[in-house]
């Protein structure tokens, strides 16, 4: 009985598998279509991230081959370099923050400005997004939180009083972070915004129409009962940008507290990867760096979209 | 004709993108859209060869709503009354199918099964457009929107209040956030200063948009037919690969751009502009847009093509390319604006090839004396993608309609 089953179950498997390659025969123009983009994506994305894994358990730095070293690379990472638990400390607290209040944010304010006429929502999208598609814009805040008196937020509490002498805002380890976590936030109405303003606008009227009729009262129960479970894909792919935006930060550190930055306080992860990766061309540690970085990512992304799973359920 | 006529100013969206303008009538028989100043219609559908109507999207003045015909021809209408009109138009539509997927019948079915007598039960209820709000919450929301978005923009105006200060205003205490003189001096002066050095300053804006422009140019070619294949035709390994391909959005330059590298220099392409545009060829937004965009293209549109006999490329190219406008030109200013905003510190060594952002960064370094000119240089950068999402705001919105990941 048990050797039919599992003869049958090894006949099913072939059939799939000739299923599978007469699709694939039948289909074979598609391929075609798709070569030039698989084969750049393949290169410039695949391959790195996998040579990232290789390379991470080796020591490499270019001149000589590389020497597979084991897990030596992960256990200096994690013992031995107390930088990299800096730079772990201050992405957890970004991403911590700038995560989940940037994505709320984001959320937030699609659905405010969803509420508005169509002349002003259009202002409106444009307001909001406008810093993150500004890139390089953010280095103004080096003026704003300039360290002297004539930096302006130095100038205007001065004015009032509340400090007499200017402060280093970008340079003291005290301030550093909350500065860094203030522009990220400033920053973090980017694609996943986009994808939510047009999210709700794709809702269909009528569901708020029998929504009605079934009992809900107020805005914040039709958005749990009805508007959220229909956003469901986009919040994911909200939640995936934030992702990403949380755990790549480097530019906005980099170009505002310096690089290296003061007692490395404003050095995160992706920094202290390109530290070992460009300048001392450590490429075995920088890849054990990436690797740890793409574990963490793509765990948040699974328990993100499990958590998204029970949304209005 | 009877008496009971509706009638709507708006615009009707053939599936080929052409638009008219007009107005739409209804009455118990069918509907009509009249252009602007003809005394025949444009179409005229009588109820018994209505499909379905869906996608209803409510807008601030005018509601959109798709209306299928059976044999499958398809209209967007976008309508001053359309709530009203589609109300009607739907309350006397012959030989209904009840499907989920038909509009208006679950209302129906809902008032039913509590044994509510509901003439017209949606008038009712739309009477009301926003039956949930509460005239407080509204306040407060715009009270939010005011204040938050002052935050944002504050940066940016402030940016270009710098750009146009003359050097007393800049050091001033308190610092003005627009000035009292407004000056073009720094942008003259920084056309001066990188005129100086040995590399002009308009190599690097060439450098830029050459890299800018082949880049998106390829990136909207080559993604577009994979994403063509991957929406359209099953077939083994596309699925998988688009879900590669959607985790892979989550990982940036900079995670990736040591291993990156080392393939580039095993390639010979450290320090030519193919260690930039490569790259973007390939980049994962792009695609994944492309193709939740193209999913939502009626099937039916490419089994008419191919029974008459068109091939793969042609229906990609005559066919599909030319109804995804909204989408190519949200991969346009993606692609844009992950280019423009580039260094390429780490791939780019000549100073003759580096980029304008590069160089905006060298001008950084040069101390607190060149504020005012970074201030400029800043402007012209980011004035370019700010100009084009203004401009393409409508369609990008529609594309990214579609961008949600189905888990």
């Amino acid at each position: 009985m048990e050797k039919s089953f599992a003869s049958r179950y090894i006949t099913m498997r072939r059939e799939k598998f000739r299923h599978g390659l007469e699709q694939a025969k039948k289909n074979k123009g598609c391929y075609l279509f798709l070569a030039p983009y698989a084969i750049l994506f393949i290169t410039f994305f695949i391959l790195p991230i996998t040579t990232s894994i290789i390379y991470s358990f080796t020591y490499y730095n270019i001149l000589e081959p590389a020497r597979f070293i084991g897990l030596q690379n992960y256990i200096n990472l994690i013992l031995q370099d107390e930088v990299f638990l800096t730079a772990v400390k201050n992405t957890f607290v970004i991403a911590v923050i700038t995560g989940p209040v940037g994505y709320i944010l984001s959320f937030l304010f699609a659905w405010f400005i969803n509420e508005l006429p169509k002349w002003l929502r259009a202002i409106a999208v444009v307001v909001f997004y406008a810093p993150s598609i500004a890139g390089a814009a953010f280095t103004v805040f080096s003026i704003i939180f300039r360290g002297d008196a004539y930096g302006w937020f130095n100038s205007i509490l001065m004015e009032f009083g509340l400090i007499e002498a200017p402060r280093l805002w970008l340079t003291d380890p005290n301030y550093m972070m909350s500065i860094l976590v203030f522009v990220i936030l400033w920053m973090s109405m980017g694609t996943g915004f986009l994808s939510f303003v047009a999210g709700f606008q794709g809702i269909d009227r009528s569901m708020y129409e029998a929504g009605y009729v079934d009992g809900v009262r107020n805005r914040w129960q039709e958005l749990y009962h009805i508007t959220l479970p229909s956003m469901k894909p986009m919040l994911l792919f909200g939640a995936v940008m934030s992702i990403t935006n949380a755990f790549n930060v480097s530019d906005v550190p980099r170009l505002l507290c310096g690089y290296p930055s003061t007692d490395y306080a404003a050095r995160t992860v992706v920094t202290h990867l390109f530290d070992y990766g460009f300048s001392r061309f450590e490429m075995g540690y920088a890849s054990a760096i990436a690797t740890i970085l793409f574990v963490v990512m793509i765990l948040c992304k699974k328990a993100i979209s499990a958590l998204l799973g029970r949304v209005g359920a | 004709m009877s008496e009971n006529k509706l009638r709507s100013n708006g615009t009707l969206k053939r599936i080929d993108g052409k638009k008219f303008r007009g107005y739409l009538e209804a009455d118990e028989q069918g509907a009509a859209f009249y252009q602007k100043g003809k005394a025949e219609p444009l179409v005229q559908w009588h109820y018994a060869r209505l499909h379905r109507m869906d996608n209803i999207r409510l807008g601030g003045t005018s509601t959109q709503v798709t209306v299928i015909l059976k044999d499958d021809s398809r209209y967007i209408l976008e309508l001053d009354q359309g709530l009203k009109l589609y109300s009607f138009m739907d309350s006397h539509w012959a030989d209904k199918p009840v499907t989920p997927k038909t509009r208006g019948d679950e209302l129906r079915r809902l008032a039913e099964l509590r044994g509510e007598k509901i003439q017209s039960p949606k008038k009712h209820l739309v009477t009301r457009r926003h039956p949930n709000r509460s005239i407080a919450g509204d306040i407060g929301i715009y009270l939010m929107l005011i204040l938050v978005g002052i935050m944002m923009v504050f940066p940016l105006v402030f940016l270009v209040g710098s750009s146009l200060k003359p050097l007393d205003e800049l050091f001033r205490f308190p610092p003005p956030v627009w000035p009292q003189h407004p000056t073009t001096d720094n942008f003259s002066d920084l056309f001066v200063t990188m005129g100086q050095s040995w590399i002009p300053f308009s190599r690097y804006l060439i450098n830029t948009v050459l890299i800018t422009a082949v880049g998106t140019f390829g990136h909207l070619v080559i993604a577009s037919m994979a994403a063509f294949v991957l929406a359209k035709y099953e077939f083994p390994g596309g699925r998988l690969f688009f879900n590669i391909v959607t985790t892979c959005l989550m990982f940036s330059g900079y995670v990736t751009g040591i291993p990156n590298y080392l393939i580039m220099s095993r390639l010979g392409m450290i320090d030519t502009y193919w260690a930039l545009i490569l790259p973007a060829f390939a980049a994962p937004i792009g695609l994944f847009l492309m193709k939740q965009f193209m999913e939502g293209l009626p099937t039916a549109l490419i089994e008419a093509a191919t029974i008459d006999g068109a091939g793969r490329l042609r229906i990609f190219w005559s066919i599909v390319m030319p109804n995804v406008k909204p989408a190519w030109l949200t991969m346009i200013i993606f692609s844009v604006q992950s280019l423009w905003n580039t260094s390429a510190a780490t791939v780019i060594y000549s100073e003759a090839k580096k980029t304008l952002v590069y160089a905006l960064q060298q001008i950084q370094a040069g101390g607190i004396a060149r504020t005012g000119q970074v201030a400029a240089a800043n402007v012209i950068i980011v004035s370019v993608p700010i100009l084009i999402f203004i401009f393409s705001q409508s369609r990008i919105l529609e594309t990214m309609a579609s961008s949600g990941i189905k888990d």
